[in-house]
């Protein structure tokens, strides 16, 4: 081999790649865990990530026998799966005895990279558990510069960067930093990163070509950390209170502690990485990248499982349509994210009211914007963060508050911080016995508000938001403030005609964003809309009510052809998905709409909410066995505001499938809450300009909740950030375990434990011709994700309902099974009874009712 | 009331034995440990209730005797009054919350069974030093906290760091465990049959000398201070309490928050009579207070993760509670422990929503967090106004970042040193250790058959053997055979110097070798029968994921391992008070060798039973 000159800057960035992209928690980004290994097919990629990770590439082969013997597997799917394995047909009955055998240690995680790299074999000769003895000391100073508020002494000055930080504590205090205590080392802080870098690697590593692979080592020992040093510095508003800090200082600080330690250990002669013992012997990264090995049965159990998962809807849409009735003309009509969680909420109204109308969107209503609540310190992004928004939104009070109490209002949050010296010794005495009964009413009767946490229902109903544009001044940031008429009718317009909307206004147009509220949950920004980061969507559907309320908006969308009439009015609504209640917001507007469709509408949704309550209960081992529908919503509410409930909701453990179409395609089936559904209209569509708009936002949207989901599902210790029991908050940054532990990425296992880990299928209800125009557009990073399999994606042709898969090399006709056909039942009540796992897509005969 | 008293010890052993045995699904053990709990907290109530109608006596109680030989005798005592009461009362509060709290919250977890099993298992250590009555009791208790919180910390065993955490803390506490064996000794040195805590205060009250000399009793109230302040994470041990914080958040809130960490306070409380008597003691007390109240608030002020910042506070306190111990505000302590334990027990309950707390509520962001000096400069000279707070803030905030630097001076002090010297043992070849084994065997051999030498001046050697192989084994890195082996030798070397002291005492010596014995045979066992291929050679640091991959031999090993540190399951519990007892009636300093020898045994054992059982497992076949 050649020697490599070693470059440091593209060495941090070829090493960076490798790691973790999950923001501070404060915002919830779902991304593929795997991004890295995403320009390989999916099964090459995840075989690769598992060599490098240490992670399990599939679910145990028991696991897949067990679902198999359930008969949530399916023998035609274990067929289909060998046919596709690539294989030759003679070995097919090899293959498949392979599937049937017992093997109990198949699912433990393989021998990798970052764990039994060139690092750790030198680790172990020395004798010397290196990590254990760095890590701490790298972590606090991290947490302490990175902390957003929980440290009650704050570390970085302003503008202040982290290896000039670490210099002035080590070089300017009266105490010795540890382990920077020795001159010698101390005064390698002097140097710049680029040369305390090369000094500690000549010294540690000792061989070129070595270093790279030592540095990712390095940093894979610790992902989390070196993940949220990299995102920062490449994207620094990630952090509400900035601070200046790369992946390059991160690595001289962390060589240079090692550095100390090795020589205070093992003395200033120790045997570098190049010396070691077998050191040419261990593989580097590009071996395992040439020869990770895609375990066959378990692929094959895979792609049977998800063969099975994916016919069941697929056979669903094949079936003979109903006649078509008549459609009446709707009394109201009402817009929901596409989230899978708002699925059997939208089935429900339907079935409760037919002259209701549902249509799903991405649930930022297609504005992007930045928000400031009028108590909030800072304005936060309500978009996908793809988007990049330039529009302030800031909210006003309509009335005058009152001044806060500030006496009483210390007193309800005293444990919030656990002041020490005298007040705390003062408090302990005379309070402390008071948190006895707190915590006894707390723990034996869930109250319905815990720590003064706003409820997301209880959004001030006296706010208004500023989104007329009064000047074209940007702010200091570059920011506008509100929006133009015109702005506003670009958007308006493009969601309605992504959706098909564009006629037929029904009097009563509600826009129901969702959020989720929970008590003593640390991610719970993972629970809220994953179209607008992990927040509620609750301004944006405020925001659209208002312009498309707005008179000139209004104007400018009829000269664009679409009339909405003055009798029509929108209004903007929050569903709460982990208590199932919805709100109405701006509600003294209310009197100039229609009375009495409002009415119906919203008693329509009540009772449509505890249906959806008692549909999800069926999932809560320890909620109630038999429900009404009162004592369903009333444990849905409760569970979200008790302080020992990790599960407050289940959030998107069903996704499975994303179905862009027609409501028409859909609103017969009983999809188990397991669907994204876009609406989506292919006559209005023949160039296919409307679906490459949807594409690019539902695949990172979607696929990026599928796939993390389905990562931290199959190895939840190291795709997933384990069970959330211990963790323990760090810096408002993430989770970690325990006080010194490395950040956790990923989903806890409470969200995913319940989970099926199949990759995403979109059916597309589009011909494959408009289809193929379509990918032309979509872009490269977005073709990858269809072209690797990183997602299933198939075509219903409009009309006729035949279905192709799509493949990079062209689209397969999809030959279902033949005398299958999806179960029927008459309503969703009859199918949820008694069952406690996933349901089949069931077609439902109310058009007979 | 006794039968009340045996019902609050017994109901969490039995709810133990339940769960262990029936407890083969989640609901089953929900059903156990809500009734036990519930039925121990209405005997805690009702015996509260009937202690007040009473008058609050103290009440004190012994069921039977255990062992008795010549002037030794170990009662199974209990004692009952107003501080026992306190304890009592908060443990029978936050118990019912934490048990009733886990029911949901630790729904589906793998190892429901395990962490019901341990926190039952706590339950019954914590009710055995409360109602104990004698130090002896006290310490069995207190050896079954140590090991369930050892338990607790390591209970997500498939990531190093807990693992490493768990063993941190209970070296620390086994370290303290010093400081209450000896105490022990020295309890029935100096009182002989009174030291059960009813005769303490008479003791001190009537008699105007002193029941000991002062050099007796300081030594005794330093040996209490120590296991005091390891239990309770005082100067110089407060390092290690953030760091257990590893479990699941209630059983860091029980143990860590609330319970465990205030039972060092409860030890002082029951021997103030011993540490009281002279202001010197209680000077020092205050002193560890103090400095641990200066030093844990500025560590507390540093900590950017929430249980880290509650340790700290915690402890804070806790350290404020040795200062009014020192005082004498006896009742002010108290309250402060109910006040403590329930406001941190809380606050640790509710730690996760901390991130929605600041975003939502306080919307607030670093916020006047700064250290603020504002007008120091004023009163420096122009010179270094400038620099001089610039150097001040930096040295305070190195100060506060490395909470003292208490761990590296633990370190250094205490575990250095040992390390060193076992590595010199473990250096010296093969062939000298057998010549040298040899000729002590054949002095023996001499001294029983001639009588060239006098038995007395072989103990000696025997526990400097002791000594060694503790050493050896505490350092040993590379074969868990030998750590096994050097700990049982050592503990036979120590049986062997006290019989050599004291012949007489052979029953008492075979009582203690019936305890360690078999354990050692059944370590070596599950050892022996250890998969081939892992190759411990190549990889001395790896963990070995027994538990997972071979459940029994782990259970036996941990059994083994119980029985080998002298845990109170088998006789060498008391046996091992036995040979204190004999070995520092006449000769103390071989006394204070053996308590610093079973020490160390415990951490080498404790280490061998981390590395084989804990980890995850690995795929061993590559394909």
């Amino acid at each position: 081999m050649k020697p490599v000159e070693f470059d440091l800057n593209v060495s941090i960035d070829h090493i960076s790649h490798w790691l973790p992209v999950q923001g501070p928690i404060k915002d919830f980004i779902h991304h593929n865990t795997l991004h890295a290994v995403q320009h390989y097919p999916f099964h090459k990629g995840v075989a690769i990530a598992a060599k490098v990770f240490g992670a399990r590439s599939y679910l145990a082969l028991t696991e897949y026998q067990a679902m198999h013997k359930q008969g949530r597997i399916k023998d035609f799917a274990i067929d289909w799966a060998i046919k596709h394995a690539g294989v030759d047909s003679n070995n097919y009955p090899q293959l498949r005895e392979k599937l049937f055998a017992t093997d109990s240690t198949d699912h433990y995680p393989p021998v990798s990279l970052a764990n039994h790299g060139v690092r750790n074999s030198w680790l172990t000769h020395l004798e010397i558990d290196l990590n254990s003895l760095v890590h701490p000391i790298i972590f606090r100073l991290l947490a302490n510069f990175l902390d957003q508020g929980i440290s009650r002494w704050t570390l970085a000055k302003p503008d202040e960067s982290f290896l000039s930080c670490v210099w002035r504590l080590a070089q300017n205090s009266l105490l010795p930093l540890y382990p920077f205590n020795e001159s010698s080392i101390r005064d390698l802080l002097n140097e710049s990163p680029n040369d305390l870098i090369s000094l500690c690697l000549q010294r540690i590593v000792g061989d070129e070509s070595l270093y790279e692979q030592y540095l990712l080592e390095m940093l894979l020992a610790h992902p989390g950390w070196a993940g949220m040093v990299r995102l920062i510095e490449l994207d620094p508003k990630a952090l509400l209170e900035r601070r200046q800090i790369t992946l390059k200082e991160l690595i001289a600080v962390e060589l240079l502690a090692e550095l100390a330690i090795l020589n205070k250990k093992r003395g200033a002669k120790f045997i570098n990485v190049a010396q070691t013992p077998h050191a040419a012997e261990i593989p580097l990264l590009n071996d395992y990248e040439d020869k990770a090995i895609v375990p066959l049965p378990l692929k094959v159990w895979h792609e049977a499982m998800e063969y099975s998962l994916h016919t069941e809807l697929l056979i669903a849409l094949k079936a003979p349509d109903a006649p078509v009735k008549a459609k009446e003309k709707p009394i109201a009509q009402a817009f929901f994210c596409i989230d899978d969680r708002e699925c059997s909420l939208r089935r429900y109204l339907e079935e409760l009211n037919p002259a209701i109308e549902t249509f799903g969107a991405a649930g930022f209503f297609g504005i992007d914007f930045l928000y400031q609540g009028f108590d909030d310190a800072y304005p936060v992004a309500q978009c996908p963060n793809i988007l990049n928004p330039k529009h302030l939104i800031m909210e006003s009070n309509l009335r005058p508050e009152a001044e806060k109490n500030a006496v009483t209002e210390g007193f309800s949050d005293l444990h919030i911080k656990p002041h020490s010296l005298f007040k705390g010794w003062l408090f302990t005495q005379i309070l402390g016995i008071g948190y006895a009964a707190r915590m006894v009413w707390d723990v034996f009767r869930p109250s319905s508000q815990l720590l003064k946490i706003k409820k997301l229902s209880e959004v001030d109903a006296h706010t208004h938001l500023h989104l007329l544009r009064e000047n074209d001044e940007p702010n200091a940031d570059g920011q506008l403030l509100g929006f133009s008429v015109i702005e506003m009718a670009d958007k308006i317009e493009g969601l309605l005609r992504n959706i098909g909307l564009t006629k037929q206004f029904a009097p009563l147009v509600v826009v129901v964003a969702h959020g989720s509220s929970s008590a003593n949950n640390q991610h719970f920004a993972a629970y809220d809309c994953g179209a607008c980061s992990g927040k509620p969507g609750a301004p944006n559907a405020r925001a659209f009510a208002w312009m498309a309320n707005h008179e000139p908006v209004r104007d400018v969308l009829r000269e664009r052809g679409i009339d909405i009439p003055a009798s029509s009015y929108f209004v903007a609504a929050l569903h709460n998905t982990s208590r199932d209640e919805i709100t109405y917001f701006d509600k003294h507007l209310f009197a100039q709409y229609p009375a009495e469709v409002l009415q119906i509408f919203q008693n329509t949704m009540q009772q449509a909410l505890q249906k959806n309550a008692l549909e999800r209960c069926r999932w809560f081992e320890l909620g109630p066995q038999k429900h009404s529908f009162e004592e369903a919503h009333q444990h849905v509410a409760t569970r979200a505001s008790s302080i020992f409930e990790p599960r407050p909701e289940l959030n998107h453990s069903n996704n499975l499938y994303c179905v862009v179409g027609r409501r028409a395609l859909t609103r017969d089936l009983f999809l188990d809450r397991r669907s994204f559904l876009h609406s989506y209209n292919p006559d209005s569509d023949a160039d296919g300009q409307i679906i490459v708009k949807i594409l690019s936002a539902i695949i990172p949207v979607c696929g990026g909740i599928n796939l993390e989901y389905l990562f931290s599902r199959i190895d939840n210790s190291v795709y997933g950030a384990g069970t959330k029991l211990p963790h323990n908050v760090i810096g408002l940054l993430g989770v970690a375990n325990g006080v010194e532990g490395d950040l956790r990425n990923g989903l806890p296992s409470q969200m995913i434990e319940v989970h099926e880990p199949s990759r995403l299928l979109i059916v597309i209800e589009q011909s494959t011709q408009v289809l193929d125009k379509a990918f032309a557009n979509l872009g490269a990073p977005l073709k990858e994700w269809l072209d690797n399999d990183w997602v299933r994606l198939a075509a219903c042709h409009p009309g006729t309902n035949e279905l192709f898969f799509y493949h990079s090399t062209g689209w397969e006709p999809v030959e279902l099974p033949a005398g299958t056909s999806a179960p029927t039942a008459d309503c969703s009540e009859n199918i949820i009874v008694g069952q406690r796992a996933t349901i089949p897509v069931h077609c439902l005969r109310r058009s007979a009712a | 009331m006794n039968t009340l008293l045996l019902a609050c010890l017994l109901l969490p052993l039995f709810g133990l034995l339940l769960i262990a045995l029936l407890g083969t699904n989640e609901k089953k053990i929900a059903t156990i440990s809500f009734w036990t709990t519930h039925a121990m907290g209405l005997s805690i109530i009702v015996l509260l209730a009937l202690w007040a109608s009473n008058g609050f006596p103290g009440h004190e109680f012994e069921w039977f005797t255990l062992y008795e030989r010549g002037n030794y005798r170990f009662p199974i005592l209990f004692y009952f009054d107003r501080i026992g009461a306190a304890y009592l009362f908060a443990v029978w509060v936050i118990f019912s919350v934490i048990v009733r709290y886990c029911r949901n919250y630790l729904h589906r977890e793998a190892g429901y069974k395990r962490f019901f099993m341990t926190i039952f298992g706590f339950a019954l250590g914590l009710n055995m030093v409360v109602l104990s009555g004698s130090i002896d009791m006290l310490f069995a208790g207190w050896e079954i906290v140590g090991i369930s919180s050892f338990l607790l910390i390591a209970f997500y065993r498939h990531r190093v760091q807990p693992v490493r955490n768990a063993l941190r803390a209970y070296t620390v506490y086994r370290f303290c465990d010093i400081g209450l064996l000896l105490g022990a000794w020295m309890g029935h040195l100096l009182f002989h049959e009174s030291d059960h805590f009813s005769n303490l205060a008479v003791l001190f009250a009537d008699s105007a000398p002193p029941p000991a000399s002062y050099p007796a009793l300081a030594l005794m109230s330093v040996l209490i201070f120590i296991a005091a302040c390891g239990k309770s994470a005082q100067f110089p041990f407060c390092f290690w309490l953030p760091r257990a914080m590893e479990g699941p958040t209630p059983s860091s809130a029980i143990f860590y928050g609330a319970l465990s960490v205030h039972l060092g306070v409860f030890l002082l409380l029951r021997t103030a009579p011993i540490w009281s008597y002279h202001y010197i003691p209680r000077t020092a007390l205050f002193c560890i207070g103090l400095l641990t109240v200066v030093i844990a608030t500025l560590s507390e002020k540093t900590q950017s993760n929430i249980k880290g910042q509650v340790a700290y506070a915690s402890i804070t306190q806790v350290g404020f509670m040795f200062m009014e111990l020192a005082l004498g505000l006896e009742t002010l302590v108290l309250v402060h422990f109910l006040g403590n334990a329930f406001l941190r027990c809380y606050q640790l309950l509710v730690s996760p929503s901390i991130v929605a707390h600041m975003l939502r509520v306080e919307g607030a962001i670093d916020t006047d967090f700064n250290i603020k000096n504002t007008r120091m400069p004023d009163y420096l000279p122009v010179s270094i106004r400038d620099t001089l707070p610039e150097v001040l803030q930096n040295t305070l905030y190195v100060f506060a970042l490395q909470e003292g630097n208490l761990e590296l001076l633990v370190r250094s002090m205490l575990w250095a040193p040992l390390k060193q010297a076992g590595a010199k043992i473990n250096n010296v070849s093969g062939v000298v250790k057998i010549v040298v084994g040899l000729s002590v065997l054949l002095m023996t051999w001499l001294a029983f058959t001639t009588d060239v030498i006098n038995s007395l001046y072989l103990a000696a050697p025997a526990a400097l053997a002791m000594v060694m192989a503790s050493l050896s084994a505490f350092s040993q890195k590379h074969s868990f055979i030998k750590i096994w082996n050097a700990v049982a030798m050592s503990a036979l070397f120590a049986a062997g110097a006290v019989w050599l002291l004291h012949p007489e005492a052979l029953p008492d010596i075979v009582l203690f070798t019936t305890g360690i014995i078999p354990s050692w045979l059944l370590g070596i066992l599950v050892l022996i029968k250890l998969p081939k291929q892992a190759n411990f050679k190549d990889s001395p640091f790896a963990y070995r994921a027994m538990a997972e991959t071979n459940p029994i031999l782990s259970l036996l090993l941990f059994i083994s391992f119980l029985g080998l540190v002298g845990f109170p399951i088998t006789p060498a519990f008391i046996g091992e008070d036995l040979l204190l007892y004999h070995a520092s009636s006449q000769y103390s300093w071989i006394g204070a060798l053996i308590a610093v020898c079973f020490v160390i045994n415990g951490i080498a054992a404790a280490r061998v039973f981390l590395r084989l059982c804990m980890g995850r497992p690995l795929e061993i076949s590559q394909s």
